[in-house]
């Protein structure tokens, strides 16, 4: 791998500090906007250590370059949350120092784990939400790959916060500035913003000022949300089409092997060249849109249009199968988007243009429908409707549509899907009952990785259960199973409570107004025993 | 200048299958999207892949994640433009936030005069405030191959 070692020589020229501190071992991620490198240092107690280099990607903003550090040094190093140990910069590259944690990948033990140590997985997420929700952090990008877990260790690591955002009442000062895009709601507003770039220029070494000004200056405060939003919605089109991709977690997983197990070698380079590709069209967007906002501004007519917008055309087509020249007229709703199409909450599918920590706890009832289903990823969509349709199959097409109405968005959809039972659908999907894969024929061998046969542990099982089991192994006979001998026992999947689904319905409460908290779900019956 | 194409192409009645979101206060563009299968669960894609994963026509496998669509409600673009991708690109495009710009090649980009610039200037006094927080707990490493490394390096 000559390019890896050019890279890790270009890092070493780029940050010369890091020369006698670093033995810098291998990349072992690179997304969009950060590469990470597998490190060891010196420590000044005398022992040597595996550190987690993250190099920003150098054209990134010192604000966001800021906001990502303030997050880990204020919220990180406890309950699970990544902390910092140090950071190196020479001009415009900016290295991040985090503690190593070897971990897993995902995929490669999602249907090998027990069903104990899915709750343990679930209780640790949980506690490193709660402890960002209490920082007033929106990460919105929750998905196992930013999720580490040392399976061995019982360690797990909240990582990346190079999306997040502020709530309103945040306290991370440097989020401050972000977070009144969620006021962003006329046109006028979103055409009259300078570009991006010099909108960046605001001052912003002293947060609190910014504050203060822009409650005085609401030029000021446009500026800056809208830079905002479009530096996130620049950000996230790479996650675009890679619904399971792994692009932005770049210390989450070893992105050159994550597929290892069941893809082809290639996959993955591919992924990573696919992604950029998803990337790159979306960074032409925002230049386009800047574009056009600069019209906007210089040119009394465009300026009309624009305000044009908030005349509220209305026309017939609202709730009906019907677009008009009147309603594809007026301007796209800016509403936050950064994130992971199949980890993202309805209500910002929708575009809804206030959103909360709710959104971090959908995503996190996804991981858990994965846990619960083997399957990863469970969404497969390459863009916000799709992810909005399949949610709607499991969720039901009626229940998404009324919770929509409870945050100002009204969703039409031609198909009447019902609501899944959540128990039935996971267990179906996990194949946990047999009469299900019965019913689907024979299961293709290969590349099916079970998890599910019985060992002496499950001797205590009931006839019937048992029964099931039996009929399961026959079924992996059948098929090519063989290999997975080892891996396979039932490990409690046979018994999930329905504490595990009535947690589960809660993490996916269509209506984020309802929908658990992470202090909440800690108190779920489901971990009784667990605090 | 490639500018928003009129949206008056796309008027009519939208086909099934459809979804569609308007914002309840009717004051921005309505998004859709016309399937051409709706999205089903589908229980026999063996374990672990996605219950709406598309059944597999062609070998290659990363196009599959790319459904036909006749817009791309949340991008930019205008409903019922067709979804367009970039061709593959070895140069790493992208767009600095710290010029307000768009580049065709990054290395390139970073060179430029405008981005040394700012890469050169005190913008980044905000992030050196947080990093002179942190307590440096290195030992330098006195290793010659790390020495020759740094002869190496034209700092």
């Amino acid at each position: 791998t000559a390019g890896m070692k050019k890279d890790i020589e270009r890092l070493y020229e780029a940050v010369p500090q890091l020369v006698n501190v670093f033995k810098i071992k291998e990349k072992i991620g690179e997304g969009t906007f950060s590469s990470v490198y597998l490190a060891t240092a010196q420590l000044q107690t005398g022992h040597e250590e595996k550190m987690a280099l993250k190099h920003l990607i150098p054209t990134s903003h010192p604000l966001r370059i800021a906001a990502e550090l303030q997050c880990l040094t204020v919220a990180g190093g406890q309950d699970n949350v990544m902390g910092v140990k140090y950071c190196f910069r020479k001009n415009d590259h900016v290295v991040i120092v985090m503690p190593y944690l070897e971990h897993e990948s995902f995929l490669d033990i999602l249907n090998f784990l027990s069903f104990e140590e899915v709750r343990e997985y679930m209780f640790n997420l949980f506690k490193a939400l709660r402890r960002i929700h209490h920082f007033g952090i929106v990460h919105r990008d929750v998905k196992p790959s930013n999720f580490l877990y040392n399976r061995q260790l019982k360690e797990y690591a909240l990582v990346d916060f190079g999306l997040a955002q502020g709530t309103p009442d945040t306290k991370i000062e440097l989020l401050k500035t972000a977070h009144s895009e969620d006021q962003q709601e006329s046109c006028l507003q979103n055409n009259s913003t300078m570009p991006l770039g010099n909108g960046m220029s605001v001052n912003v070494t002293v947060p609190k000022q910014i504050a203060q000004q822009s409650a005085s200056k609401p030029s000021d405060k446009k500026f800056i949300s809208h830079s905002k939003i479009q530096i996130k919605e620049e950000r996230e089109g790479k996650e675009g089409s890679v619904h399971h991709s792994v692009q932005r977690s770049v210390f989450g997983e070893r992105n050159f092997n994550v597929y290892s197990s069941t893809y082809q070698q290639s996959s993955s380079t591919k992924v990573i060249k696919h992604s950029k590709m998803i990337d790159v069209s979306s960074r032409k967007l925002v230049t386009k849109k800047k574009i056009i906002s600069t019209k906007a501004l210089n040119n009394g007519t465009a300026r009309k249009a624009a305000s044009g917008c908030s005349l509220n055309l209305i026309c017939d087509c609202y709730a009906t199968d019907k677009v008009c020249s009147v309603c594809l007229s007026r301007c796209q709703q800016v509403a936050p988007r950064a994130g992971t199409p199949g980890f993202r909450a309805p209500e910002v599918l929708t575009k809804c243009p206030t959103q909360t920590t709710a959104i971090d706890m959908w995503s996190a009832g996804i991981i858990f429908l994965s846990l619960l289903s083997g399957r990863y990823p469970f969404y497969k969509a390459s863009d916000d409707l799709t992810a909005l349709a399949q949610i709607m199959t499991v969720r039901g097409s009626r229940e998404t549509i009324q919770a929509a109405k409870t945050f100002g968005k009204s969703v039409l959809c031609t198909q009447v899907v019902a609501a899944q039972n959540l128990r039935t659908l996971c267990e179906k999907l996990r194949g946990t009952n047999s009469s299900c894969k019965r019913s689907q024929g024979e299961v293709p061998s290969k590349s099916v990785s079970e998890s599910t046969l019985p060992t002496a542990a499950d001797k205590l099982c009931a006839p019937d259960t048992l029964g099931k089991q039996i009929q399961h192994l026959k079924n992996i006979q059948e098929g090519d199973g063989a290999l997975e001998m080892k891996a396979a026992d039932m490990k409690g999947w046979d018994q999930v409570p329905d504490e595990a689904y009535d947690l589960l319905d809660k993490l996916l409460d269509l209506n984020p107004a309802t929908r658990i908290t992470a202090k909440e779900a800690l108190q779920h019956p489901f971990f009784k025993d667990m605090r | 200048v490639k500018q928003v194409p009129a949206p008056k192409s796309k008027t009519g009645r939208l086909k099934n299958p459809f979804v569609k979101v308007e914002d309840r206060s009717r004051r921005y563009r309505p998004f859709y999207l016309q399937f051409h299968i709706f999205p089903a669960l589908n229980y026999s894609v063996p374990k672990p892949c996605s219950p709406f994963e598309v059944e597999k026509k062609l070998p290659s496998a990363p196009k599959q994640t790319q459904p036909k669509q006749r817009n791309k409600p949340n991008s930019d673009k205008d409903c019922g433009t067709p979804l367009h991708l970039p061709q593959k690109d070895k140069k790493k495009r992208g767009y600095c936030e710290c010029c307000g710009k768009k580049y065709e090649d990054l290395y390139t980009h970073l060179e430029s005069e405008q981005h040394q610039t700012f890469a050169q200037s005190t913008e980044y006094r905000i992030v050196d405030e947080i990093i002179s927080k942190f307590v440096y707990q290195f030992v330098e490493y006195k290793d010659d191959a790390k020495k020759l490394k740094r002869t190496k390096c034209s700092t």
